[in-house]
């Protein structure tokens, strides 16, 4: 069965408006559509790297698996229940580190976890649960009021630990932790998993999921643009080259985008950005010469899936219009 | 039970902010100390007993509408809208709600649990309030009137109930604490200030309204007398008043306290002859069970819908 289930889902804000909104005059504009049509499913077991820069849509899809939010069409199923419907089911079995989220300033990091543990109806030992976050006991006995950010991200996973989850959903897990912090917190990962749990979590740094995902979606402007495992993902890079050629003249971009195993051409600056499989690469020398334009230099990148996670997501106002 | 749970958490929130500790000493100097004052120096000695203070009979003066009840209402009422408006609007604006809504709570359960919590401090502290009232009044050797005494402390816990349901209510249906503080004062100033026009405003309305439709008769003189009190009553601070005066009195004089003299004239026959069922004690005392039940239910309602 799948842990992680959405079929076709957009959510719209700003279009549901209320008594008081309706009274203002609301305008398009107004309208934010933060997820379009997004489906996907993330199975049992599966560590799953969610993807994307800020503001893509992933905190508003985590929010949907919660029922913080509600989607504006579309289903989504979160261990066989449905997300709106059977919430508490599906947080009864599941750990949450919410992003946005507060801790209650004035109860102890110990209460926290109790707070947790007692909703959660398991028998956990906080103390337990504390110590394996990085949470001394002085931390544990004083208020979360005056917890640093990493201290509160910290406490907010002991909490998601409870109760030993089937799931775990996890936004933007390292914000706020140095590296060690982050480390810790990828082999909290990586030993839930080895538990049987499924893991979920998002993040706009690629380093933080590589190390740990089994597979990842990468998710911009609301829409799903990639969704692999990582080794493909590697794979694909690694059938593609990136050829940057220094040419002399005006190349036909359509005669270099025709020829095969081409995937995309860029202008980067006066040089030509060329992705294509390796041994394309002379055909591309070839169809750029053949248009009349000299190349004067050309090297070979063979790119890292820092850039392939940059080519996905960055704003691609560069590529030259087909 | 995570509704005990979240109403539990809630309330040691309110004892760690000292919020509870702040409320408790405001309401044994205002209770208890009013009384200590009441039947240590004012009323000394024999004659003494619970209804001088408490009752409504011996008002000072008999002039001003003032009551001792009545007081207690405003500040009681004030009280519990300022410990109840922010319950989930600011957990909301902070994001602890998330903390609280990733665990396996229901909204129900954070509305209603809020609640619980909510009243929970409201009503302690007020308790204790009563408490040094009813210890003063023995160690002064005033007569205590036992039943009447327990029935307005009850009224007195069920309204502060009522006012902490509108607030729970105003929060729920917020989008920012602004917007929730904002409806409190509103409705506030509403119930304290002006229900009484309102009351008034209503029947003469609708005669304004029957004069232009032909085929409806304008009500008449005693219809609107007792229509205004009607609605004066579904106010939970008048009702509770009014209750309190039954506990002490007729239904009759009880429903015609703070009336106007010309107000009473019209009505005192009719009620001396028999009170109508929406003037009855039984239904006012429904009309302030209502207004515990249906707001947060509307809250709920609302919050249910909202996105976070």
């Amino acid at each position: 069965m799948a842990a992680i289930e959405l079929d076709g889902v957009t959510k719209r804000f700003g279009d549901d408006s209320g008594v008081l909104d309706s009274l203002r005059s609301s305008t398009e504009a107004d309208v934010v559509t933060a997820v379009r049509d997004l489906s996907f499913t993330v199975e049992e077991g599966e560590v799953f790297g969610f993807l994307g820069p800020n503001g893509a849509g992933k905190s508003t899809t985590i929010n949907m698996l919660l029922d913080f939010v509600r989607p504006t069409s579309g289903t989504v199923r979160v261990l066989g229940h449905d997300a709106q419907e059977d919430s508490v089911a599906v947080r009864r079995r599941t750990g949450v580190l919410p992003e946005g989220y507060d801790v209650y300033d004035r109860l102890t990091g110990r209460e926290h976890v109790e707070f947790a543990i007692e909703s959660k109806e398991s028998d956990d030992d906080p103390d337990e649960l504390l110590s394996r976050v990085g949470l001394s006991q002085e931390d544990a006995d004083r208020r979360a009021g005056g917890y640093s950010k990493g201290m509160s991200q910290r406490l907010a996973l002991a909490m998601a630990l409870a109760g030993s989850p089937d799931l775990l959903i996890l936004d933007e897990p390292s914000s706020g932790l140095d590296p060690a912090g982050a480390r810790e917190m990828r082999e909290i990962v990586r030993s839930e998993a080895d538990r049987g749990a499924t893991v979920f979590f998002s993040s706009h740094v690629l380093g933080q999921v590589e190390a740990v995902c089994d597979r990842v979606g990468i998710l911009r402007e609301g829409e799903l643009i990639a969704e692999d495992s990582l080794d493909s993902l590697r794979d694909k890079l690694e059938s593609e080259s990136v050829l940057r050629l220094e040419v002399d003249g005006d190349a036909d971009l359509e005669a270099v985008r025709a020829v095969s195993g081409v995937s995309s051409v860029d202008h980067d600056g006066d040089k030509l950005v060329v992705a294509c499989e390796p041994d394309a690469k002379t055909n591309v020398i070839e169809a750029v010469e053949s248009s009349g334009a000299t190349v004067a230099d050309f090297e070979t990148d063979s790119a890292s899936l820092e850039d392939i996670f940059l080519a996905y997501t960055e704003d691609d106002r560069e590529e030259v219009p087909a | 039970m995570t509704l005990e749970s979240v109403a539990r958490k809630d309330f040691r929130d309110a004892l760690r902010s000292r919020w509870l500790m702040g409320l408790t000493v405001f309401f044994a100097l205002l209770i208890g100390g009013s009384t200590v004052l009441f039947y240590g120096v004012l009323l000394k000695g024999a004659g003494a007993n619970s209804e001088s203070l408490f009752g409504l009979t011996t008002a000072p003066g008999g002039l001003f509408s003032f009551s001792y009840a009545g007081m207690l209402g405003f500040v009681l009422a004030l009280i519990a809208l300022v410990t109840a408006h922010g319950s989930l609007i600011d957990e909301r604006e902070s994001g602890s709600l998330k903390l609280l809504l990733s665990l396996p709570n229901s909204r129900r359960d954070v509305v209603f649990g809020k609640l619980i919590g909510r009243t929970l401090v409201v009503v302690a502290s007020m308790l204790v309030g009563f408490v040094i009232a009813l210890f003063a009044m023995l160690f002064t050797g005033a007569q205590v009137a036992f039943v009447s005494f327990a029935g307005q402390v009850a009224l007195s816990g069920l309204l502060a109930t009522a006012f902490v349901s509108i607030g729970i209510w105003l929060s729920a249906s917020s989008n920012t604490p602004r917007q929730a503080l904002f409806g409190t004062i509103g409705l506030y100033f509403i119930f304290a200030v002006l229900w009484s026009t309102v009351a008034t405003g209503i029947p003469r309305l609708f005669n304004w309204a029957a004069g232009k439709v032909p085929g409806i008769d304008p009500m008449a003189a005693e219809q609107i007398v007792l229509t205004r009190l009607f609605i004066k009553y579904l106010n939970p601070l008048r009702a509770y008043e009014t209750l309190i005066a039954q506990l002490y009195g007729s239904a009759a004089a009880a429903r015609l306290f703070k009336a106007g003299l010309q107000e009473s004239l019209v009505l005192q026959p009719i009620l001396k002859e028999s009170i109508p069922v929406y003037l009855s004690g039984p239904f006012i005392l429904v009309v302030l069970l209502a207004w515990i039940a249906i707001p947060p239910i509307l809250g709920y309602r609302s919050f249910q819908k909202s996105d976070l």
